[in-house]
């Protein structure tokens, strides 16, 4: 057991825990994967990074988001409500 | 967040008011899915135009069957399938081929390239040579700079069609697995793989762009 630590974190290599971040973070896991997976995370600088950088891609991709629509557009649909109002 | 809204009490009101013509219920509903909407509508139509004349027809649609809405999936779900199902209608009226061929899953795709794994028979087999640069050791004006951001939007218009589909509607509009799904008519598990490759392959381009 001393001789490798990614035997005892039974199951998964990193090259595993890198394939199943995405499952992980979706909360779709059973509770024995999230066990396991969050044990190698805990023994593992590498994967913990690793996850946490999938984190912060998907935390940038969001922050590209224009949180309204542009003040035309949205003259225009409301304009076509009362169009559809008056019908 | 537009993600969880359901018809609760107080939407029902709100929908009510909307049967009415009220057009303050109108700019509200407006502010929470109007660009989710015209983003649905952008994957099926050439221009931001027609994705326009597709959330006016949307609207219409919804407003018109909003005396059939039971509540049976969220409320951003269902105006999310008006939104798709107009927009591939108008899409095939206008004889434009789809975007894209289909959401299977193709292939394998491995998040991170093997080379960075110890071989099978080493010490450590699977385990990284060595591990990635944890980001949050970065300066942060390197990590907030514009020319990052770019990066991640130029590496999102790059992805193949079906996994910048994906990554669009969930990680930058912040629509739920479920809203995707549903919007897309594809299974959890592909809407899954899709996410994943996605968000693996602008993971790679950033590593990168950051360690270089």
């Amino acid at each position: 057991m001393a001789e490798s630590r990614h035997d005892f974190v039974e199951g998964y290599a990193c090259r595993e825990v890198v394939e199943l971040a995405t499952e992980y973070l979706e909360g779709a896991m059973t509770p024995q994967q999230m066990t396991r997976f969050e044990l190698h995370l805990n023994l593992c600088d590498g994967c913990f990074t690793f996850v946490e950088q999938v984190r912060a891609t998907a935390g940038m991709a969001r922050s590209l988001s224009e949180d309204e629509i542009p003040e035309e557009t949205r003259a225009k649909l409301l304009e076509a409500f009362r169009g559809w109002r008056s019908e | 967040m537009e993600a969880t809204y359901e018809l609760s009490a107080a939407d029902r009101g709100l929908v009510a008011a909307l049967r009415d013509g009220d057009e303050r219920a109108f700019a509200q509903l407006l502010s929470q899915f109007g660009t989710t909407m015209l983003r649905v509508a952008r994957l099926y139509v050439d221009s931001q135009a027609v994705a326009e004349e597709v959330v006016q027809e949307a609207w219409v649609a919804v407003l018109r069957g909003l005396e059939r809405f039971e509540g049976r999936s969220t409320f951003s779900t269902w105006v999310l399938a008006i939104v798709a199902n107009i927009a591939r209608t108008r899409a095939v009226r206008e004889a434009r081929s789809l975007p894209f061929s289909s959401f299977e899953v193709e292939g394998a795709e491995p998040a991170v390239e093997p080379e960075r794994f110890r071989e099978a028979g080493e010490p450590y087999a699977g385990g990284w040579k060595s591990f990635p640069t944890d980001w949050r050791t970065l300066p942060e004006s390197r990590l907030l700079a514009n020319e990052t951001f770019d990066l991640v939007g130029r590496a999102i218009e790059e992805l193949p069609d079906s996994q910048r589909i994906v990554i669009t509607l969930r990680d930058v509009t912040g629509c739920s697995a479920e809203e995707v799904c549903e919007t897309l008519g594809i299974s959890e598990g592909n809407q899954r793989v899709l996410l994943h490759r996605a968000r693996a392959r602008v993971r790679a381009q950033l590593e990168r762009h950051l360690d270089g």
